[in-house]
């Protein structure tokens, strides 16, 4: 059978000079199609992620701004609500707890922050001193952080137990540490202090495995102690990663949840009412849907300052 | 890495100071989970002897009993089913723009790398509420496809962010041979740059199942009784602190600490990189 391919003005081809022309053309075909895809490549490889995130990130967030201006609805259609401007917002600054949690989560973040800073350095600098047995002791300090937040924070609450708690029975006293306005937000403290300490320790241990060794060098020949090059050589080369761990810490408290909400769910006395318990308690318990969109915009806005503070720093490092 | 320095004497002073604090550091930090995990070997006696029982004959019913109770089984293959799947659809969406983001200059490529960023750092809660009143009206709200959905918001950015790192750490000459003997981007992303590229999947893979493994909040919205994860089931021990069950969930809390524990080991050397979003490498 002739197979007729490409030959001129309809003469029969023979079957080995078809399957070349037909192998060539195919060629061709498949060369025009990859050029074609290949233009393709990077918009259908982003593209995916993009319209995913656009689903499950960007649509919720412009719909969590509709409820957050609006009053009622949920219970009926998707947009039943009644449009009332920034009343929830003007009701939120007026509440006396989401005052009080504006400032609880401030001062819960700093405290954290610091605290996870100051210690997470000591560990660090301990840890980067050259001596056998350190992978054991960073592997053993990494636990805390590994485990599952809400089982960390249950681990804490039993020891705490008023009444069978280790810690009170060591102390012999009968202290109901969560129940305790004064104590209840500083044991929330110490637990997530606990948890994410290594954190900082992992960012700077790596800073300071990658910093040269000259600077040091010269500076313990030219007579500098111990401390002097600490304070004046390697704390100042340190200085991007201290602030990357600081930027990251502080973006990570104060949205923290899990340690709050398995030891005192905000109370006592809403002593331990951070932002996000405020807006997972007002949404999910009370079911004002839109007042707790409103309370998730705040913190969004709140989180996005934070945010930018720490693209403009990495940025600057060109480390992207 | 530091040395000891020093006259022999103040070197070994100075080394026996450090592993001291060190073990000091460890004791402090471990001492948590280890007596979570004692009392989790303790009978219900044990558990509420005064003073606390230090030695004791181990029992393992507490294991038996949370083992073969029927919620802990189904909320461990719940939870293994739903990160398995975040993960999953996270690599296989994120790779091919974590490629594209490391290879190819395009326009917006530095906005839209930072909008992922920010989207993983944003407070999840400003995410989880919309996201219920629109699940259920959708009647997703209380099935795992919603839980896994919900975890992409944090794992997605997560994978192209660190599987970028990997991609652009390969050498270019690898790809360009390939396009010159005429390998489509396709084919040479598939069959040259993705199995070479295997230490990231791994390493993008250990922090998301992590992450997903230990998430709390939107679990615990986003699930009923039948689909609940296990640090849902978790915090519903803590419910009635009358009758708190001690047993229960000490030893489902280390059952369900374990895995993340064991798997973390294996990815210590990539933690940096995930934690800090690769802002520092690992």
């Amino acid at each position: 059978m002739g197979v007729r391919m490409g030959g001129s003005d309809g003469s029969t081809v023979q079957p080995a000079e078809a399957a070349g022309g037909a192998r060539k053309r195919w060629r061709a075909l498949r060369q025009a199609l990859s050029r074609y895809g290949d233009r393709f490549f990077v918009p259908s490889a982003v593209l995916p992620t993009f319209v995913l995130m656009a689903c499950v990130f960007g649509v919720p967030l412009l719909f969590s701004l509709y409820l957050s201006f609006t009053i009622g609805g949920p219970d009926g259609a998707l947009f039943s609500g009644r449009f009332a401007g920034l009343a929830n917002y003007d009701d939120l600054l007026h509440n006396a707890v989401f005052k009080s949690a504006i400032f609880i989560t401030l001062g819960y973040t700093a405290a954290s922050v610091a605290a996870q800073m100051l210690f997470g350095l000591a560990i660090a600098l301990l840890l980067n001193v050259d001596l056998p047995g350190m992978r054991i002791f960073r592997t053993a300090l990494i636990i805390p952080m590994m485990i599952t937040p809400i089982v960390g924070a249950l681990c804490w609450k039993l020891l705490l137990d008023p009444s069978h708690g280790v810690i009170n029975q060591w102390l012999g006293t009968q202290t109901v540490w969560l129940g305790t306005p004064s104590t209840a937000l500083i044991a929330v403290w110490v637990v997530g202090v606990w948890q994410n300490t290594t954190y900082v320790t992992l960012i700077l241990l790596a800073g300071l495995r990658s910093l040269p060794s000259e600077p040091l060098e010269a500076a313990s020949i030219d007579g500098a102690n111990r401390l002097q090059s600490f304070w004046y050589v390697i704390l100042p080369m340190l200085r991007p990663y201290l602030l990357v761990a600081l930027l990251l810490r502080t973006i990570f408290e104060f949205r923290a949840f899990d340690n709050i909400y398995a030891m005192t769910g905000g109370g006592p006395a809403n002593s331990t009412m951070v932002l996000s318990m405020y807006t997972y308690l007002m949404s999910f318990v009370q079911f004002d849907f839109n007042m707790g969109a409103a309370a998730a915009w705040i913190m969004l806005l709140i989180s996005l300052i934070l945010c930018t503070f720490f693209i403009v720093v990495v940025r600057r490092r060109e480390t992207l | 890495m530091a040395v000891v320095v020093g006259s022999p004497r103040m070197r070994k002073l100075e080394t026996a100071l450090i592993y001291v604090a060190l073990t000091v550091l460890v004791m402090v930090f471990l001492f948590p989970v280890l007596w979570v995990l004692g009392l989790s070997l303790k009978t219900r006696l044990q558990v509420f002897a005064s003073p606390p029982l230090y030695l004791w004959w181990p029992t393992i019913e507490n294991y038996v009993d949370v083992l073969t109770r029927s919620d802990f089984p189904r909320a461990f293959i719940n939870t293994l089913i739903v990160s398995t799947s975040a993960v999953l659809l996270s690599l296989c969406v994120g790779a091919p723009a974590a490629y594209a983001f490391a290879r190819f200059p395009f326009k917006g490529r530095s906005f839209l790398f930072f909008a992922l960023l920010v989207m993983r750092m944003l407070p999840p809660i400003a995410v989880l509420v919309p996201m219920y009143v629109i699940f259920s009206k959708l009647g997703l709200a209380t099935t795992r496809l919603s839980v896994v959905l919900a975890y992409t918001t944090f794992s997605l950015p997560l994978v192209v962010w660190i599987m970028r790192g990997y991609f652009e750490d390969l050498p270019v000459e690898l790809e360009e041979s390939a396009w010159i003997d005429g390998a489509t981007r396709f084919t040479a992303f598939t069959h040259i740059i993705l199995p070479m590229a295997r230490p990231g999947f791994v390493a993008a893979s250990i922090l998301c199942l992590q992450l997903a493994w230990n998430d709390f909040m939107f679990a615990a919205v986003l699930t009923n009784n039948d689909t609940q994860t296990l640090p849902v089931m978790m915090a519903s021990f803590n419910a009635g602190d009358s009758g708190m069950d001690w047993g229960g969930l000490t030893a489902s809390g280390m059952l369900v600490t374990l895995p993340v524990v064991i798997f973390s080991f294996f990815a210590q050397g990539h933690l940096v990189a995930g934690l800090s979003s690769g802002a520092v490498k690992g």
